[in-house]
């Protein structure tokens, strides 16, 4: 059988590396398979793909060798151009692989330079398809970032090929639309047969999506196998930093701890596998239902007296937009933020979230209404001033780098101010995240949760009342964004308020203390965890989107609904423990 | 002093950007914006050029009239003609100071004043033309009068990425202000501040260069993928691109019109 | 392995990249420094006139050519006219100038990490500019010699005031918009950038002798485009004797301004008509290449 994809053998190094980035790789996929690949940082998971379209061994001239072979077609005797027509690729950064200025110039802009002459209905076509419709004669820039990577998708379908390659979905957009990008893709699978190959560690849309799981460790191919084989193996993906779904790992603690308690239960006797969706887990966990008595719902005690850090009285906010017509954005806004609260601000893209932070930061003014940050009125003082109060800490962390170094960088406002001591607080603030031994490597040639490391201290090292927090956990890969949760909750300790905009709901369930929700420029809900994520409707209006392991415990209906995977396990061997106790199952 | 410095608030990058767009991309729906790029660039070799041949005092007013109604047509973002204004102010002002230097009188302002009345006809022609050419149809005209298209891509390409890259500086700026310290005072002249901010300014594009070579990888990897470097110079493919570049009724009424007023202006210098 | 281990080439790619960076990034700088207003005391200008240490870094640290080439590129499409200030044919006589600076400044490099070569180089590059540019204005006034002549002293005038902005632009400007910045940058992006970009780092071992910069090539080359450079700002700008204007059209009569519309017109004309020329060869052209593509 003649395989669609064929790598064999193949070591590859990139010009000037140190080592090779692939080490003797072989590799088939079949047509019409979905597959993800899984691998840590720097394990060769892009190298990998650029193989297939020729990228390697054409456009990196490096050390290469081995056989690749595509529909048919040897790579090293294709052109990068002509293997385009097999091979669409999205990149991670798809922003930077538009290129034309409006939609569909740029839809149609590959079979406009292949010369179709019907290359406008091949651009419209592939909008479509991906579902990017009545916006053909939109700018780039007006689109969401959402949309912009259909947009990619589109270009890279654009050519008709039969194998699709997208290098992490999930990493640059929010998690609704994510789930949409994932939608086309499985469409585009299963409707027109497409090949589609993913690079992703986002193991609940592999369970949910893809059909083949490849692991890349250290620049070798451990395994391929049908997803749900490969998500089960929980032992070897953690220690890989790769997390399995929520459930999966809810399913594997659990029996673990039963097991080690030696009770014994019929459910995790039974070689039954370990769910790896969401519904496989209901059906998993629900085969004994109990009756259990609702626990009391244990309150955080209420903070006695609350001090005022920030006031926003009836703001409004608007900008102007390309056609100078005035888009409102905040409407009649009244918050108090108090010392010790720990806001998370959520909301879908466009509800205003990042406004908001940026009128407290003082960069703008509302059009109407005032905000007091530690009571100043921030129409009245300048952003530099304002700085001196409340940090704002950017999604991209490379655009708070503006030093050469680490260290550079994280002294920065202290020298700028010529601080008495700064030397000794910026070793403190570099040790405490951990990043004394990269103090003089440049801060953008490091890897995704360095650069956030070094952002967060930057902030820290400013000596804030407020550090403002937005997307802290954005494109990072899931043993990252736990260890950067673990440092934001650490910063209550130097800052008297902390405000993040985030849709990452793990962090704002295992973080926040307070929870705001904004739609359409309006403060839809105020109030704790429970009172957001008990609230189905609340959820739905918003367009949120709670993490796997709460949906699941909501749908078992145990209370208090779990927020961790560590709190199910706990409630759930509870309920266990209590039915045997009861001799349910004995 | 003090009004260069309320010009360079309200010049802020948010408000720049906003016009700078709206010159690129927010007139395509004038009426110049629909004629043929070589209609547009035929009306512009003759009104970018003649007036320097032109030392009739009414035609030029007239021709001065003719292009103040054409940018108007255009509806050019009002920041743009802030800029040229001054720039034809700084301009006129200098050659003046200079021609009194060197021994001329009150009879030097008059020649200045035509002088400046010709650069803003060729201004106001050549604002009026770019302006109502969206990067698109720009590219697609010079491609079409034989430019590289090399050059025609860079323009599309440099219209893509300016949004982004504006965005982007803006904030590395601001990181600098925001984590720097102003000068205290301002100085003799605001020269302290303003060194300040020049400094900044440079000093943002330390980052911005490692960023945007970043972006540019992606980019060039895709442009590869796309099979740009194939189609650059390929007649073939451009005559599919310029397949919609067609005269319509519009562009010969626009010639004929210009031509007409043209015609009656200098008809119109017989009578003084 | 062979590749890497050659002198210092790039491949298309790499040069697109060094292009389009190039490109983005000095159109970028010279929207802003338009943008800035200039302050003028007297024929003294203090004014951000370029940021002219980003194309002298990438054309150290890169390809000289592309980085140069760009950086004009990028000058024409955001300064000019993306502000509506494209200037048509005095564009032209800026954009060989500066590339020629840049890219001898470029080729002068050897070690980017000599920091003495770099400061040589990048001043260079921004006298060769300004001189170009010098030399230009005031041929361009010699040119109308008779007018000059009328005003005794005007000549030397002429040229102790383009002389004066000449070392002003490069004391003012040349320094610092030019070689601190440049002086600054380059050794610290050097083997830094040039990974970001999939390349080596320019071999510090790599020699332009003298003599490979000087090739005959490139001073033939140096002079033509001078000699064009000069004739494009000559042909833009026959208008700077205004002054001398009024008895121009006395001399001549009105009748004279018939002739330079006539002259307007027919150049008008004359461009339709190759146009027109071109469409037909490109069609005559097309035709068998469809058929091969066909066939």
């Amino acid at each position: 059988m003649i395989h669609q994809i064929e790598i064999k053998n193949v070591t590859f190094q990139y010009p000037g590396g140190m080592q090779p980035v692939l080490n003797d790789v072989s590799l088939t996929v079949e047509k019409g398979e979905f597959v993800a690949i899984m691998g840590g940082n720097g394990s060769g998971k892009s190298t990998l793909c650029k193989l297939l379209n020729g990228l390697i061994p054409h456009y990196y001239v490096g050390d290469y060798s081995g056989s690749v072979r595509v529909n048919g077609l040897a790579t090293e005797e294709t052109s990068v151009a002509e293997l385009s027509h097999s091979v669409g690729y999205v990149y991670q950064d798809f922003d930077n692989q538009l290129v034309r200025a409006r939609v569909l110039e740029d839809a149609s802009f590959a079979p406009l330079n292949f010369g179709y002459a019907d290359y406008k209905e091949r651009g419209k076509k592939a909008l479509e398809q991906v579902g990017l419709v009545g916006r053909d004669d939109e700018f780039i820039w007006q689109l969401s970032g959402g949309q912009k990577h259909l947009l990619a998708l589109a270009g890279a379908i654009s050519l008709n090929p039969d194998i699709l390659i997208m290098d992490e979905p999930v990493a640059q957009l929010d998690p609704y639309h994510a789930k949409e990008v994932y939608d086309v893709l499985k469409m585009l699978n299963e409707t027109y047969g497409k090949t589609i190959i993913v690079i992703e560690h986002h193991t609940e849309f592999i369970a949910d999506y893809c059909d083949q799981v490849v692991l890349i460790n250290e620049g070798k191919v451990e395994w391929k196998k049908p997803t749900q084989d490969a998500l089960r193996l929980v032992d070897q993906l953690m220690t890989m930093q790769i997390y399995p779904p929520q459930v999966t790992q809810a399913a594997y603690k659990v029996g673990r701890l039963l097991r080690g308690n030696s009770v014994t239960n019929p459910l995790f006797e039974s070689t039954k596998p370990y769910p790896v969706t969401l519904s496989e887990a209901m059906e998993f966990f629900s085969e004994q239902q109990s009756e259990e008595e609702p626990t009391e719902i244990t309150q955080e005690p209420k903070v006695m007296e609350k001090e005022p850090i920030v006031e926003m009285e009836q703001v409004y906010f608007s900008y102007k937009t390309i056609t100078r017509s005035k888009k409102t954005i905040l409407k009649d806004i009244n918050l108090t933020l108090n010392r010790g609260d720990r806001i998370a601000l959520v909301g879908n893209n466009g509800a205003g979230k990042s406004s908001l932070m940026r009128l407290l930061t003082g960069l703008v003014k509302p059009e109407q209404g005032t905000v007091t940050v530690d009571g100043l009125n921030t129409n009245k003082f300048s952003p530099e001033k304002m700085a001196d109060l409340v940090t704002y800490i950017y999604q991209n962390p490379e655009e708070m780098f503006i030093e050469d170094s680490v260290r550079k960088d994280v002294e920065f406002f202290l020298k700028a101010r010529k601080v008495p001591g700064y030397k000794e607080r910026v070793d403190q603030v570099l040790e405490q995240f951990n990043l004394t031994d990269l103090e003089d490597r440049d801060s953008r040639l490091m890897s995704g949760g360095q650069q956030r490391r070094a952002s967060l201290a930057i902030g820290v090292a400013m000596n804030p009342k407020i550090i403002l927090l937005d997307e802290p956990t954005a494109n990072l890969d899931i043993a990252t964004r736990k260890h950067i949760t673990k440092l934001i909750t650490s910063l209550k300790n130097y800052v008297e308020a902390v405000f993040i905009a985030t849709h990452d709901m793990q962090l704002v369930a295992e973080w926040a203390n307070r929870i705001i929700v904004l739609k359409d420029g309006e403060v839809l809900h105020d109030g704790d965890r429970e009172s957001v994520f008990t609230n189905a409707a609340l959820l739905k209006l918003a367009g949120l989107h709670p993490p796997q392991i709460m949906e699941l415990s909501r749908g078992l209906q145990i209370e208090p609904i779990s927020y961790t995977v560590d709190d199910f396990v706990n409630s759930y061997s509870q309920i266990l423990g209590e039915e045997n106790k009861d001799g349910v199952y004995s | 002093m003090e009004y260069t410095r309320k010009l360079t608030d309200k010049l802020s990058v948010e408000q720049a950007k906003i016009e700078l767009l709206n010159t690129a991309y927010g007139n395509d729906q004038t009426f110049l914006a629909k004629l043929d790029p070589r209609t547009l660039f035929i009306w512009y070799l003759f009104f970018g050029l003649a007036p320097w041949f032109i030392h009739n005092d009414t035609v030029l007013i007239g021709l001065f009239a003719f292009m103040v109604l054409t940018t108007i047509m255009a509806k050019v973002s009002p920041l743009i003609i802030f800029i040229l204004c001054l720039g034809l102010l700084g301009q006129g002002g200098y050659l003046l100071i200079a021609a009194l230097f060197f021994g001329g009188g009150i009879s030097t302002i008059m020649p200045l004043v035509m002088l400046t009345l010709k650069l803003s006809i060729i201004s106001l022609a050549s604002i009026t033309v770019f302006c109502s050419m969206d990067p698109e149809k720009l590219s697609d005209g010079l491609l079409k009068i034989g430019v590289p298209g090399q050059v025609a891509f860079s323009i599309s390409y440099g219209y893509r990425m300016l949004p982004s890259l504006l965005e982007e500086y803006h904030h590395i700026f601001l990181s600098f202000r925001l984590r720097g310290k102003a000068p205290e005072k301002h100085g003799f002249l605001y020269i302290r501040s303003i060194i300040y901010f020049i400094k900044i300014a440079m000093l943002s594009f330390y980052p911005l260069l490692l960023s945007t070579a970043k972006r540019s990888r992606t980019t060039v990897e895709a442009l590869e993928t796309k099979g740009s470097f194939y189609a650059f110079n390929n007649p073939k493919v451009k005559a599919i691109k310029l397949a919609h570049l067609i005269y319509g009724p519009r562009d010969y009424i626009f010639l004929a019109l210009s031509l007409t007023y043209v015609i009656s202006l200098f008809g119109l210098t017989r009578f003084y | 392995m062979n590749q890497i281990k050659e002198r210092y080439v790039l491949t298309r790619s790499q040069k697109m990249m060094v292009f389009i960076l190039s490109m983005s990034l000095y159109g970028l700088s010279n929207m802003i420094t338009e943008l800035v207003p200039s302050i003028y005391l007297g024929p003294i200008e203090f004014s951000i006139e370029y940021f002219a240490f980003i194309p002298l870094t990438l054309a150290m640290l890169f390809h000289p050519l592309y980085a140069a080439i760009g950086a004009s590129l990028g000058e024409v499409i955001f300064g000019e006219i993306m502000l509506g200030q494209f200037g048509g044919f005095g564009e032209l006589e800026k954009f060989i100038a500066f590339s020629l600076a840049i890219y001898i400044a470029g080729s002068m490099v050897r070690n980017p990490k000599n920091l003495r070569q770099v400061g040589f180089a990048a001043i260079t590059g921004v006298i060769i500019h300004q001189f170009i540019s010098m030399m230009v204005d005031i041929g361009k006034v010699w040119i109308g010699v008779e007018e000059l002549e009328a005003v005794p002293g005007l000549a030397e005038s002429i040229v102790v005031v383009e002389g004066f902005a000449f070392l002003n632009d490069i004391l003012f400007s040349g320094i610092l918009f030019a070689l601190l910045p440049t002086l600054y940058l380059v050794p610290r992006l050097y083997g830094k950038i040039e990974p970001l970009l999939g390349m080596k780092p320019r071999d510090n071992t790599m020699r332009f002798t003298t003599k490979e910069i000087v090739t005959p090539r490139l001073v033939i080359g140096g002079v033509i485009l001078a000699l064009l450079a000069f004739l494009f700002e000559f042909l833009s700008e026959t208008d700077f004797n205004v002054e001398w204007e009024a008895d121009f059209v006395e001399t001549f009569g009105a009748g004279f301004v018939w002739v330079s519309i006539s002259v307007a017109a027919i150049i008008a004309i004359l461009t339709v008509i190759l146009m027109i020329m071109n469409k037909n060869k490109s069609k005559h052209t097309n035709g068998p290449t469809d058929k091969r593509n066909i066939g």
